[in-house]
């Protein structure tokens, strides 16, 4: 288990390594640099005052020095804590990171949370009850999930919710800290719409993995020796067939995010999504970076955690 | 009912299965279609949507009464006889848009998939077969891409790019590209082993001969199946880029965007929000169905995913 653990530990630091550089590169690419953007939007002077303001902006920033110089530099600000400054919102990215990043993440735990809560229950009863209308039930719900886009389903809830309550988006957004009951209340309508998306394929995968793992021999063998029913399923051939549920959860978590951002733009939560397309729109390229590097490293840590847990489930992977 | 909900379930592979593509009966087109029928019905179900797709994408010009951008009557007017779908806050018709739509929709799906699919595939194909460092260093690049979301990449790129058609394009391709190079790569590392590979080495043939002669048709397989999936879900981050108005610009008619302008008039315009969405759904609906379809059939292994 040591070994594996600190295999895949040492896996993790080049992809984050890549992936920063990746962004960093990215940004570098696009024609007019942020001193120019800043320059032409606001200044009226003439063309020479100008040149030479975005000569000064450019020193400031180190926009002048070679790429891999400011690489080093920003990762070396990256490793302290200091993202840079936000030119749209006139603060240092960490403090929009500070803000931000605990609502979305919370967004996202209860969205995981509350898919598997229902989604796992209903794949063992699909499967359990295999085509019976309960099973139609559950399958025709997924497939239906599965079509639907998030933005769609996010809309159309919206709609709902402004057609029959009169809803409103909430005008400033209360921190579970300060309000729990206030902060579920925004965070319920955002949670379910992606729950359900997000749950149907677990139910798919829960209900084809139990329909698998029980017509396996051990599980005969547990009827054979008398055990109930009950006991049969849940203890013996539901904790098999989570195994895949736990690797799906990593290997979604891409989705997840962007499935946040989208929840956060509908229903008017300010978390990194509606940060992140602002900055994009606005073309605040350090904040966009510090974004984009925060998702990265959740979505790597997610799928690091993922893997360990699996190793740890499930023998046959560490001595592999 | 059972037959209607099988297709789309991951069943348990069965090695009788395997290669039936290739016992279709060959000789009939009218034969192959029933016996796809027969076999895969919600497979066809999916097959019927797409046709109807690409036919509204086709013959947009002849179906659409109005142009996508004509801006020509009162703004949000509920569904009527003159305007099935109502029209949006500029005075579109909505039914001209939503056909346009699909020809937009499609267009990207297919370019951006072709594109990124092809390229990012040969990629994965050529560093395989050589192995070595290029295969390492491009094994790191491909991880690194994969360590971003998604979506989340697919918006810096924009962010990048700058915001028009062609550029979600370019968006998609390196989205899709490292999957493709990875999954063509792992294809190609057992295939190089294989002794027919050997064969033809031995005999004298170049690399590039072997690579294009031998390897390459034997991943088309798997090429057809990673097109196949990765077109709906291209389309959907088309239409969810352009729903973040990141991406088409919003006067051109896609389903995503107009989904933007739906939300803006919610109480007074609710047509604007269900029709283009309904027509992403179904689209994405059709394809997926196909796409597990065509999965099964030609290779039972690809079974496990969940497309």
């Amino acid at each position: 288990m040591h070994k594996y653990v600190i295999r895949r530990l040492l896996l993790f630091i080049p992809s984050l390594v890549g992936a920063s550089l990746l962004i960093f590169l990215l940004l570098r690419v696009v024609p007019g640099d942020i001193a120019e953007i800043l320059v032409y939007q606001t200044g009226s002077e003439s063309s020479a005052v100008q040149e030479k303001q975005i000569r000064q902006i450019r020193a400031e920033l180190g926009l002048d020095q070679p790429v891999a110089i400011q690489y080093l530099s920003w990762l070396g600000g990256v490793v302290r804590g200091d993202f840079g400054y936000s030119y749209t919102q006139r603060r240092p990215v960490t403090e929009i990171l500070r803000e931000r990043f605990p609502r979305s993440m919370e967004l996202a735990f209860l969205t995981i949370v509350v898919a598997l809560l229902w989604a796992v229950p209903l794949g063992v009863i699909s499967a359990v009850r295999q085509n019976t209308w309960a099973d139609y039930l559950v399958r025709v719900v997924s497939i239906s999930g599965l079509s639907l886009p998030i933005f769609f389903t996010g809309v159309l809830i919206l709609y709902l919710l402004v057609r029959m309550f009169r809803w409103m988006p909430p005008l400033e957004f209360v921190a579970f800290v300060d309000d729990p009951v206030e902060n579920l209340k925004q965070l319920v309508w955002p949670t379910l719409a992606q729950a359900y998306y997000i749950s149907a394929p677990i139910m798919r995968l829960t209900r084809s993995q139990m329909l698998e793992v029980v017509r396996q021999d051990y599980v005969r063998t547990a009827r054979a020796k008398g055990l109930a029913e009950r006991a049969v399923v849940y203890h013996h051939a539901l904790s098999n067939s989570l195994l895949p549920v736990v690797t799906f959860i990593g290997w979604w978590g891409g989705r997840l995010l962007g499935g946040i951002v989208i929840m956060e733009i509908i229903f008017a939560i300010p978390g990194m999504g509606t940060a992140l397309v602002q900055a994009v729109s606005y073309r605040d390229y350090p904040t966009v970076q510090a974004l984009i590097f925060v998702m990265a490293l959740v979505f790597l840590i997610l799928n690091l955690v993922v893997d360990l847990l699996y190793a740890w489930l499930d023998p046959r992977i560490r001595y592999a | 009912m059972p037959d209607l909900a099988d297709g789309l379930t991951v069943r348990a592979p069965g090695i009788a299965d395997a290669g039936s593509w290739r016992q279709a009966p060959a000789r009939h087109l009218l034969a192959r279609l029933r016996w796809f029928v027969a076999r895969q019905p919600l497979g066809a179900i999916g097959a019927v949507i797409i046709v109807l797709l690409i036919a509204t994408a086709v013959f947009a010009p002849q179906l659409a009464p109005h142009g996508a951008k004509d801006a020509a009557f009162a703004p949000y007017l509920p569904p009527s006889a003159e305007f099935p779908m109502g029209t949006d806050h500029l005075g579109r018709d909505m039914l001209s848009r939503v056909i346009w739509g699909a020809r937009l929709s499609l267009y990207v799906g297919l370019v951006s998939v072709l594109l990124g699919i092809t390229l990012g595939g040969l990629w994965g194909v050529i560093t395989a077969y050589f192995g070595g460092l290029a295969d390492s260093v491009s094994q790191r690049i491909v991880d690194s891409v994969m360590a971003l979301p998604p979506i989340i990449l697919a918006l810096s790129l924009m962010a990048a790019l700058g915001q028009s058609v062609d550029n979600v394009i370019v968006a998609l391709a390196i989205l899709l590209g490292p999957t493709a190079a990875r999954t063509l790569r792992s294809v190609v590392l057992s295939l190089k082993e294989t002794p027919f590979v050997e064969a033809a080495r031995a005999a004298g043939g170049s690399q590039w001969r072997v690579i294009f002669r031998h390897v390459l048709p034997n991943t088309f397989a798997t090429y057809i199946v990673l097109a196949t999936v990765n077109i709906a879900y291209a389309i959907v981050v088309e239409a969810a880029l352009s729903f973040l108005g990141l991406g088409a610009p919003p006067d051109e008619p896609s389903w995503g965007g107009m989904l933007t302008s739906g939300v803006q008039a919610l109480e007074t315009a609710p047509w604007m929000i269900f029709f283009p969405g309904a027509a992403i759904s179904l689209t994405v609906f059709g394809l997926n169905l196909l796409g597990d379809a065509i999965r099964d059939l030609t290779d039972p292994r690809l079974r496990g995913g969940l497309g």
